[in-house]
């Protein structure tokens, strides 16, 4: 065999070796991922949502049902995922956060946050944990701005402006946050945040934490519509609320420095 | 008769706080403060002179509109306490209602895995620990 032979072999067997570690890490990845499915009478969809999930390879997909009038938590429990069945109505944002706080409980490093709808690609989580597994950010948003209507976009340019956070898709909820991210929005300052959107970019943003955008296709909506932007007095409450907070947080944005006062009891 | 209405209103409230408490439908700690007021307006009602003479003192001519501007005053700071107090037993009961039902799921596992064992894919390596930092 001549020099350059063997060297092309090398080669091969070098990217070889890097494919099979990549491949045992992205399995290693995905053991330690927990997908959180918030879901709100979701039946229709979260048994396929869920079993795709699972066949994408992640093993561990956690379905917070909150307060589902119908079937979803039993069809989300027989397609295979773990439920938590909130006692009450939290919101998208509170169920979210359930599944962080499960996430740290049970030991997770990374978790994805999708919705039920279908609307999140799949196989996308795993190009989302893999930008999250490179280190260069704590969480990573997908993002699709082309999604939505005209009023949405009119909405994001206002918010972007008044929060200062330069995001292509100020509302996906589709994201990865590694361990570092999950305490953070887990903890009690993300327990006052009403929408999951900007309050917990802010929130990272203000823990110093760096947040990205992963453009993704994401499908329109198959049935049902959004939770926001339905309704005028919704729309209306919603930005106002969504200002007030971007310009509040705005001011002196700095990262927390000192631990700050925590309320005496923690639940 | 005007102060008369006024002591009236003040002692009928602190009454009212009082049959409260009784019935186990306001917190002592709560009736405090609602005790005080309703006696400083009792008291200002048996005795108006007090408003006078403070706000001759303080220059403004027509005395009612002190007592007017700081019964308005104090009103929206207890508002504003109650609201900030609003926010921290909302955000308290968000996180009990997680908590429980985190609780109940693993309760639930728990006893599933007892009557049909099955290998988990989770550990449980740790508990939450909140950190404020």
């Amino acid at each position: 065999m001549t020099a350059t032979g063997r060297a092309c072999d090398f080669k091969v067997i070098a990217f070889l070796q890097r494919q099979v570690t990549r491949l045992a890490n992205t399995v290693n990845e995905k053991e330690t991922c927990l997908v959180v499915i918030p879901a709100l009478n979701e039946s229709s969809t979260i048994s396929s949502v869920v079993a795709s999930v699972k066949r994408a390879g992640f093993r561990n997909v956690l379905v917070i049902n909150d307060a589902s009038d119908d079937n979803t938590a039993e069809l989300a429990e027989k397609a295979g995922a773990i439920v938590i069945n909130l006692l009450e109505r939290l919101g998208a944002w509170g169920a979210a956060q359930t599944g962080l706080r499960y996430a740290i409980r049970k030991g997770f490093n990374s978790v994805i946050t999708m919705d039920a709808d279908e609307q999140h690609p799949v196989d996308a989580c795993e190009l989302l944990l893999e930008e999250l597994s490179s280190g260069r950010a704590n969480v990573v948003v997908g993002a699709c701005p082309e999604r939505g209507s005209g009023l949405r976009k009119v909405a994001w340019t206002w918010i972007k402006a008044a929060s200062g956070l330069d995001m292509q898709d100020l509302t996906s909820g589709f994201r990865a946050y590694d361990r570092l991210a999950i305490r953070r929005a887990a903890s009690w300052r993300g327990s006052l945040l009403e929408y999951q959107d900007i309050g917990v970019l802010l929130l990272m943003q203000r823990h110093g934490l760096v947040v990205v955008d992963l453009p993704v296709n994401m499908r329109s909506r198959a049935v049902g519509g959004s939770r926001i932007f339905y309704n005028w007095g919704v729309v209306a409450y919603y930005m106002t609320h969504t200002l007030l907070l971007s310009a509040c947080k705005r001011i002196g944005l700095s990262p927390y420095k000192t631990p700050a006062v925590a309320p005496k009891v923690f639940l | 008769m005007i102060p008369l209405v006024t002591s009236a209103i003040g002692l009928t409230v602190a009454a009212v706080i009082i049959l409260l408490i009784r019935t186990d439908r306001l917190h002592v700690t709560h009736g405090i403060g609602w005790l005080i007021a309703a006696f400083v307006m009792a008291g200002l009602g048996f005795a108006p002179s007090i408003f006078d003479s403070i706000a001759i003192r303080l220059g403004i001519t027509y005395a009612p509109s002190l007592a007017f501007t700081l019964g308005f005053g104090l009103i929206v700071i207890k508002l504003l306490i109650d609201d900030i107090e609003r926010s921290r037993l909302k955000m308290r009961h968000t996180r009990m209602v997680q908590r429980m039902a985190i609780l109940e799921t693993e309760i639930r596992r728990i006893k599933k895995t007892e009557t049909e064992p099955e290998t988990e894919t989770e550990t449980e390596t740790e508990t939450e620990t909140e950190t404020n930092a």
